[in-house]
């Protein structure tokens, strides 16, 4: 067994010559893994404490690559087999001390590492009393956001600034996911439940929500707009919000037909996405799983949209869920009746 | 044994042939038995499932791999050799108790599947090159990635399966695994498995992704269901083989061979087996509550009705996680098995390398959680599923920093196996640290379900297993076949592979960090992702450009090359005492272990000694 | 098959299947392991409105059953094949009986249906496929008793039989997990 003192020694050359390009590699290596071009910009609270954490696991990523890598390339050049050389290299089985520190010191970096993790979730939970809440419902392949504070629905996310936005995450019929790249934060919105995300943006602008988990075929464009406004334009919109409602019945309809995501499976063209198309729907004899028929009319419609699992069209997969339109009040679901019927 | 063996008497002929026979079988039980309870006759979902049962069933007494078992049950003896034994090229497709055959059926198929959810990959990453979509559609191509996953997983999985196959036996010094028929029964079930996984193609597909999480897999076309049935069939197979591999190592060792004299392969291949032996099960649960949720309207999965979507996401992933450990440990078993080889030095602290595949098995049971942070899991639980994650850093580490100390001072040689060796050993250190900002939960917030993720596992994969595989590949060709491989080829192929998966693995990092989300069909023209997204596309045409001239050299090698010297690369593992092709009762004497295994460079060490025959002696000058 | 490097005695062989089957169970036991826990994240502290009697009399009979098991075990190995046929015959129907008793009439008379709520989906999952394993066993079983009935085990070899009986221990000690988790923790709700 060779004593690891006297190892040393002898390898004390390439020690130094392998410690030098591991150095050199570390400094490139940080210097490639810059964290302020490696992200978007932060645009939230939450980001600055998460920014903080990937520049020191950046980092420690460099200096780890650079100590394998450096090593390894240094051994390749220096250690490598002359032509015709047969013989073994040295006999060195190992070394318990050696193992036991490369135990150890991984050990305490990633007990630090975790602590600096949970303090910096701590920071992106941290709760203000004072948050304004939002609840936010994913739906394939929408989203629709409400302020319960000022009775608005809105298809846009519009947050005031330096304001802690408490948002209450559910999901209609399948699993979806609410993330920002700007805020960094990303939380799912799962069936059966309310999911918090606390969200404090600071820098004004209109940013794009996406939705991060796989929930079917438009899972790809199920985008909105997140806006950052100002304290005053932001009470400014709400006040354009609560007088905009229209005395229209079927504007309102219009508004709750793109709210509640109808229009993201009933086109209004004839085309067919996923449900059939609201044009030319009312008036028309629609025959329904199972052979019956039946008139498109005021009740039919109502039954549809509140109960859609009653009665399926003929050919179409029983997507709709009751959970759909269960938002909706009794009137709403006229005034989307009388949109429907708007459209000829 | 005669030498002409006509096409319709192979057993994989024959099986695919009850196949077809067995499964409208199925399909008509169900029809009969609705109509027999007064439902309508025809339900597809029904039908397909339970047909793909009875064709399978079918296809496994048509290859013959039940036969006996029936025999033995109807009071038989179990015959030493099973009827019909077949010689030559035939006994490939055929079922066969020889360890040896079944690793390299399992060897061909795992790399058949590989090309199969490669070809898938690069379809879909053509379509990635341009904003907007040119020649899928949002379905198609959710299939096609889900495919791709879950057909690569397959693959990565009969990949462990094939080297375990071959070589604990062999290096171990036994002359098979514990249970033979067992073995090969759990090689063939993984045709009809692979069969339905492709089949899910033609049946609507299924957009889930490979994890299939409800909802959305309640409400996916039938193809899922197909999916989830191949995916319970390669689920027995693991099961069934990591228990032949663990019986194996305990029971079969020849005189002498502590477990602490074990090659470092077969303590990789025993932690992946205590692994898969165990964990599977969960999946094989989840994927099951969701295909009776489909069936029988079971409410597990819908909260309308009690149910709860993330009771799924905890069953899967605590099989799915421990899983990548499946992948990678057999992989990093092989990197330790090969670097003494080339480095012709002493595995370093090869005790603590052993034991520390078994403590990433061991860890890897309590981290699933971690693929969960953003899911709405208990929050409580989230700091906890982070220590544990961040804990496997430490064995794995150990390896890492053995292996360079194994190779500091060494007498390092590059031929194809050792390059790929090299390879994967920075890579999967690529992929082993992107692993920990995923595992902090806060930056994990920012980096779930992005590209980040991907470039993480396919470094992980690649680097864990692809590498690996080949360099065992070329590494035992010539002990398989006989023959050696063309060397330059072989170094093309490096050449090729290395470089491009780089370019593949870091673009996909990059766009994550800054804002690819994953499973997209489509993404924004305002995020400038076409530029990154069109080189991954191409470094992944050069991986599979590589990959076709792997292929051109090992079938041309296997006819073709120079005939191979015993023990090419001066290894000291008994297999090498073995001509090659190893003749089918592998050892004629029981072997002694005299030595420990990798003292290269120690004068006079003897690891292996057949008594009253040949020493295998280290080419001490 | 078994490797000539070391000796290849029976003893040797019969180690090494004991060893394969404990695996077997070991792996089994994760996926009733799995059922619990569903049954613990679904129901938390309540349970659904059973049989209780019923409950009680399927619980005693494979219990029961388990003690003939090992009666037929014993005999066999003490060479007593009568012994032996008469036990694993008693061993298989009450084995049918508790089947009959938790599909046949349990089953029939749940106040919930299948797809009705999370009580149904995870009562009929967790009794179905313990029901499963119980009708493999009960086959397992008739297998060997016909083999024992042409004679083909003796008191030295008679590998089928100890694992027909472990594999129905173990069926029988999973019940004594599913029987309190299905009829006795937690409030009916
Ligand atoms: C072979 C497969 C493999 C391997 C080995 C790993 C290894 C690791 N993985 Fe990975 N992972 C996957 C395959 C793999 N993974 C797959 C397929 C997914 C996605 C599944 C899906 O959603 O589809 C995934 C996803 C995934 C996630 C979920 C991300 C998300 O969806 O949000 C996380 C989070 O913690 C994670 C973490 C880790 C960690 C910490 C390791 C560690 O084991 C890495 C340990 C290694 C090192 C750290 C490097 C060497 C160590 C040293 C040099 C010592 C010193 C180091 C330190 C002190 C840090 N992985
Ligand atoms: C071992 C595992 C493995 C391997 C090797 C690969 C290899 C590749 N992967 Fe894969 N990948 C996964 C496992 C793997 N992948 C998994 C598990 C997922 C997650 C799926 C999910 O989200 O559900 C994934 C997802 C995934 C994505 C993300 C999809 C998305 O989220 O939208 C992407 C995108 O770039 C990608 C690309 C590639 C590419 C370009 C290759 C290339 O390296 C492929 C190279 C090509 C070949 C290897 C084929 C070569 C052979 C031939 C051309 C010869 C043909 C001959 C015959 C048929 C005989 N993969
Ligand atoms: C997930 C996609 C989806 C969403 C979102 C959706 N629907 Fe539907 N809808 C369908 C499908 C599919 C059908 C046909 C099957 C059926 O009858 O249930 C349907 C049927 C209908 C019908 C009956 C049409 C006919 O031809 O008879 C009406 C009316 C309707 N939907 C209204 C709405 C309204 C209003 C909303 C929004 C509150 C809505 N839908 C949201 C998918 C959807
Ligand atoms: Cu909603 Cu993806
Ligand atoms: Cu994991």
């Amino acid at each position: 067994m060779n004593d690891g003192k006297a190892v040393m020694r002898a390898n004390l050359k390439h020690f130094i010559g392998a410690g030098a390009f591991v150095v050199v590699l570390t400094v490139i290596g940080v210097l490639i893994l810059n964290t302020d071009r490696l992200l978007p910009p932060a645009a939230a609270a939450q980001a600055a404490s998460i920014d903080f954490l990937f520049s020191v696991e950046f980092k420690l990523i460099a200096f780890l690559f650079a100590l394998i890598i450096g090593v390894m390339v240094y051994s390749i050049i220096f250690f490598r087999r002359k032509a015709g050389d047969t013989d073994d290299a040295v006999y060195m089985p190992g070394n318990a001390r050696l193992e036991l520190a490369w135990t150890l010191i991984p050990l305490g970096i990633v007990i630090v590492l975790a602590l600096l993790g949970s303090r910096a979730l701590a920071q992106t939970t941290r709760i203000d009393p004072q948050a304004m809440e939002v609840k936010v419902i994913g739906q394939q392949w929408t989203w629709r956001f409400e302020y319960p504070a000022y009775d608005i629905i809105s298809t846009e996310l519009v947050l005031p600034v330096n304001k802690q936005a408490l948002l209450r995450l559910s999901s209609v019929d399948v699993i979806h996911a609410f993330w920002v790249p700007e805020f960094r934060v990303k939380q799912d919105a799962i069936p059966g439940g309310e999911r918090l995300l606390r969200i404090t943006p600071t820098q004004l602008g209109t940013y794009t929500i996406m939705c991060a988990e796989l929930c079917g075929r438009d899972h790809a464009y199920m985008n909105a707009a997140v806006i950052v406004k100002s304290a005053q334009e932001f009470d400014a919109w709400v006040i354009e919000q609560t007088e905009a409602v229209s005395d229209d019945p079927l504007v309102r309809g219009q508004q709750l037909a793109q709210q509640y995501g109808c229009l993201g499976c009933h086109s209004t063209d004839g085309t067919v996405i996923i449900g059939p198309s609201f044009y030319q729907l009312f008036g028309k004899t629609e025959s329904l799983e199972g052979g019956a028929t039946v008139q498109v009319d005021d009740a039919y419609l109502f039954e549809a949209i509140r109960d859609p699992g009653k009665t399926i069209v003929q050919g179409f997969p029983n997507l709709m869920q009751p959970t759909t339109s269960a938002g909706l009040t009794d009137e709403q679901i006229n005034d989307i009746i009388a949109y429907i019927k708007s459209l000829k | 044994m005669s030498k002409k063996t006509n096409f319709l008497s192979l057993g994989l002929v024959r099986g695919v042939f009850a196949m077809l026979v067995g499964m409208p079988l199925g399909m008509g039980l169900v029809t009969l038995i609705r109509l027999a309870v007064g439902l309508p006759a025809w339900n597809a979902e029904p039908a397909w499932v339970v047909g793909g049962l009875v064709g399978a069933v079918a296809f496994m007494i048509g290859v013959g791999s039940l036969s006996d078992w029936f025999k033995l049950a109807a009071g038989g003896e179990l015959p030493e050799h099973p009827a019909g034994a077949v010689n030559g090229w035939a006994r490939y497709f055929n079922f066969t108790l020889d360890h040896k055959v079944i690793g390299v059926q399992y060897g061909v198929l795992s790399l058949l599947m590989f090309s199969i959810a490669g070809l898938f990959a690069l379809i879909f990453r053509t379509e990635l090159v341009q904003t907007g979509l040119q020649y899928l559609n949002a379905d198609e191509f959710n299939t096609l990635i889900s495919l791709h996953g879950i057909v690569m997983i397959m693959a990565i999985l009969l990949g462990v399966a094939a080297m375990s196959n071959y070589l604990t036996p062999l290096m171990i010094g036994a002359n098979d695994m514990a249970f033979p028929r067992l073995n090969s029964f759990a090689f063939w079930i993984n045709v009809p498995s692979g069969i339905f996984l492709l089949s899910s193609l033609f049946l609507g597909g299924f957009d889930t992704g490979w994890t299939g999480y409800p909802p959305l897999s309640v409400r996916a076309p039938l193809g899922i269901q197909m999916f989830f049935l191949g995916v319970y069939l390669f689920g027995l197979s693991s099961i069934l083989g990591a228990l032949n591999i663990i019986v194996t190592v305990v029971r079969l060792r020849a005189p002498g061979m502590t477990f602490f004299r074990m090659p470092i392969f077969v303590w990789s291949a025993f932690a992946t087996a205590l692994i898969s032996a165990t964990a599977t099960q969960l999946i094989a649960l989840s994927f099951q509550m969701v295909m009776f949720q489909r069936l029988f309207g079971m409410g597990f999965f819908d909260p309308a009705r009690g149910g709860n979507v993330l009771l799924f996401q905890h069953l899967f992933w605590f099989y799915s996680h421990p899983a990548v450990y499946v992948f990678v440990l057999t992989g990093l078993g092989t990197i330790s098995e090969l670097l003494p080889v080339f480095v012709r030095k002493p595995l370093f602290g090869y005790r603590w390398v052993a034991v520390s595949s078994l403590g990433i098995a061991l860890i890897g049971f309590f981290v699933w959680a971690h693929h969960m942070f953003t899911s709405g899991m208990s929050e409580f639980l989230r700091v906890p599923f982070m220590y544990s994650t961040l804990l496997v850093a430490v064995p794995t580490g150990v390896k890492f920093f053995s292996w360079v100390a194994t190779m500091w001072r060494g007498k390092m040689s590059f031929e194809t196996p050792m390059l790929f060796v090299l390879g994967a050993i920075s890579i999967f250190l690529v992929g082993g640290l992107s692993g920990p900002p995923n595992a902090v939960v806060a930056t994990d917030l920012h980096l779930h379900d992005t590209y980040f993720i991907v470039g993480h596992f396919h470094a992980t994969m690649f680097g864990g297993f692809v590498f690996p595989f080949m360099a065992a590949v070329y590494f035992w060709f010539p002990k398989v076949t006989g023959r050696m491989f063309n060397e330059r080829l072989g170094k093309l192929h490096f050449w090729l592979m290395f470089p491009a998966f780089f370019v593949q693995s870091f673009g996909q990092m990059f766009i994550g960090l800054f804002g690819m989300r994953r499973r997209i069909a489509d993404y924004d023209p305002a995020l400038g992702f076409e530029q990154p997204n069109w080189l991954i596309t191409i470094a992944g045409m050069v991986i599979a450009l590589s990959v076709l001239i792997f292929f051109i050299n090992l079938v041309y090698s296997t006819k073709r090359g120079p005939v191979a010297v015993a023990n090419p690369w001066r290894s000291r593992s008994p297999e090498w005492l073995l001509p090659s092709p190893i003749p089918e009762h592998n050892y004629p004497q029981p072997l002694e272990i005299v030595g420990e295994p990798y003292d290269y460079g120690l004068v006079g060490s003897v690891f292996v000694r057949i008594p009253s025959t040949a020493v295998i002696e280290e080419p001490v000058k | 098959m078994t490797s000539n490097t070391v000796s290849e005695s029976y003893a040797h062989r019969l180690a090494t299947n004991r060893l394969g089957l404990w695996l077997f169970l070991l792996s089994d036991a994760f996926m009733f392991g799995g059922l619990f826990i569903t049954r613990v994240y679904l129901w938390g502290d309540t349970r659904p409105e059973l049989n209780q009697t019923l409950g009680l009399i399927v619980t005693s009979m494979l219990l029961i059953s388990s003690f003939f098991m090992n009666r037929a075990e014993t005999a066999m190995a003490h060479g007593d094949r009568k012994g032996f046929l008469r036990g694993t015959l008693v061993t298989i129907v009450l084995g049918i009986a508790f089947l009959a008793g938790v599909i046949g009439v349990e089953w029939q008379i749940a106040p919930f249906g299948v797809s009705e709520d999370a009580y149904g989906a995870v009562f009929f999952m967790m009794t179905g496929m313990h029901a499963f394993h119980v009708l493999t066993g009960v086959i397992f079983l008739l297998i060997v008793w016909n083999n024992a009935r042409r004679g083909r085990y003796s008191v030295e070899k008679h590998w089928a039989v100890e694992a027909a009986a472990v594999y129905w221990h173990f069926v029988d000690v999973v019940w004594i997990f599913f029987y309190p988790a299905l009829y006795l923790i937690g409030k009916v709700g």
